[in-house]
């Protein structure tokens, strides 16, 4: 094993806490010359809307690009049916084989300080890789 | 002789143009006027299931942040659950009617039950609510019959895989949960390698099968694969997670199903049932209206021992290659537990 991570998986689903922490992911993942997957779950209702996520989230995601100069050519996406949680637990088995894995401290439609659907606290709870939670503002 | 929940006061489980909405319930009694059933239909009234009876599968701090999510106002736990002001209260009456359905067939010791209920349960873990579920219904009372030492079978045939159901009981000997479901779907669990926990080895039994599935392939990977497994099992008891959402009209997925094919899965169900009155039917998914009440229509006169299907059976789409490499990796990981258990490691 690496002593620094060689794929960093991000979860992505378009809010500004996910934003957050794919500019932070981008960013570490530019620095240690890691593979970037951003990973979009798509939960019970993302079947009614059967859209790429990579068209969906094209814009916001060139511009984290160009904001943090990581190279595009590094960087691919997960687009998978599950529920957030899981779908990013397991992003440390095949395909992504994920060595660290990064989220916002709250996804969409999660709501501040509540446990119910917290993805970040879960995760942290039982991934089998090191996770990083990134608040979308200091104290946020 | 139909046992099934009086209606439910459930329009204020609601959030605006989301599936899972009170509309379901009105269809599933249409379903049930259609049945005629006349004296043969018996209504029981629901009760809230009490604190005990939801901690035998829930976390005690899960229901108390419920709880008062609910009584704060409500609003979206996840990209596809939501809760509301009401929904804490219609939550544990939904959870207390499977109570009181399987309390009838057991005081009647007869007939047929039906839990007629939302928000729906499978997905719903001891901890976390999802998949549009608050309370694993089902969950609670197989628990509750568990807890008098009967043998609960568990037949999932809603296009998801019950995650929920399939988590509470993963260690339970007593509980063998079959499912067979879309895959891959949410929520991204129920492969075939998926067995049971140390304790439980191969009571619990995954049948993914691909997007265009048919009736004859649902009936064939339930015959060949589940049927040897439930007989050896000899359940005492069988309660169908019968979610409807794996009809050809549902948009929720991709199966092919039709009613006539929920009526064969009916009658599948039922000739485990070891005598009358061991029989009952929660209502899972099924988001397209009109496929939902010809599919509970056919699904509960078959249980009944009458056919009132709008559809034929359906057959020819894919899954057969599924069927076998699930037989495979079942196998594979049944002997790689057990070695493992025999060699003393935790799997």
């Amino acid at each position: 094993m690496s002593a620094y991570p060689r794929t960093i998986a991000v979860g992505y689903d378009g809010s500004p806490d996910a934003v957050a922490a794919a500019h932070w992911a981008m960013a570490t993942a530019r620095l240690l010359g890691a593979h970037l997957v951003l990973v979009h779950a798509r939960g019970m209702l993302g079947r009614l809307d059967r859209r790429d996520p990579r068209t969906i989230f094209a814009a916001p995601v060139a511009d984290l690009v160009e904001s943090t100069g990581f190279d595009p050519t590094r960087l691919s996406w997960h687009d998978t049916d599950g529920d957030a949680c899981s779908v990013l637990l397991r992003c440390a088995e095949a395909p992504v084989f994920a060595d660290l894995v990064v989220v916002g401290s709250r996804g969409r439609d999660e709501h501040a300080g509540m446990l119910l659907g917290s993805t970040s606290l879960q995760l942290a709870e039982r991934s089998p890789v090191p996770v990083v939670i990134v608040p979308t503002s200091p104290g946020a | 002789m139909l046992i099934v929940n009086d209606p439910l006061d459930d329009l204020g489980h609601e959030d605006p143009g989301h599936p899972e909405r009170p509309d379901r319930l009105v269809a599933v009694r249409h379903a049930i006027a259609q049945l005629d059933l006349g004296g043969d239909q018996v209504n029981v009234a629901a009760r809230a299931a009490t604190r005990t009876e939801l901690a035998a599968v829930h976390e005690g701090a899960y229901l108390d942040e419920l709880g008062a999510f609910c009584y704060e106002g409500g609003g979206d736990i996840d990209e596809d659950t939501y809760a509301t002001y009401d929904s804490w209260a219609l939550a544990q009456v939904a959870a207390g009617a499977g109570l009181v359905v399987v309390d009838e067939l057991r005081r009647r010791g007869e007939g047929v039950g039906f839990v007629s209920v939302r928000p729906p349960g499978h997905h719903a873990l001891a901890d976390r609510a999802m998949g549009f579920c608050l309370l694993n219904n089902v969950a609670i009372a197989a628990a509750a019959l568990r807890g008098d030492g009967e043998r609960v079978l568990i037949v999932d045939w809603d296009v998801h895989h019950g995650n929920g159901t399939q988590t509470i009981f993963w260690n339970d000997p007593d509980v063998l949960y079959v499912s067979t479901h879309q895959w891959p779907l949410f929520p991204g669990s129920g492969v075939a390698s998926e067995v049971g926990g140390p304790r439980a080895v191969g009571a619990t039994l995954n049948l993914p099968l691909p997007a265009g599935a048919t009736g004859d392939v649902v009936r064939r990977a339930l015959d060949e694969v589940a049927a040897p497994v439930i007989e050896e099992f000899a359940p005492t008891w069988v309660l169908v997670s019968a979610g409807f959402d794996g009809h050809l009209a549902d948009p929720m997925a991709d199966f092919a199903l039709s009613s006539g094919d929920f009526a064969r899965l009916a009658s599948w169900a039922a000739s485990f049932a070891p005598r009358d009155g061991r029989l009952a039917f929660f209502l899972e998914g099924g988001y397209d209206l009109a496929a939902l009440r010809d599919s509970v229509t056919a699904t509960l006169a078959a249980a009944l021992g009458d056919s009132m299907a709008s559809e034929g059976e359906t057959s020819g789409g894919p899954g057969e290659e599924q069927i076998r490499r699930s037989m495979r990796e079942r196998a594979s990981s049944l002997e790689l537990v057990r070695d493992q258990l025999a060699d003393g490691a935790a799997p």
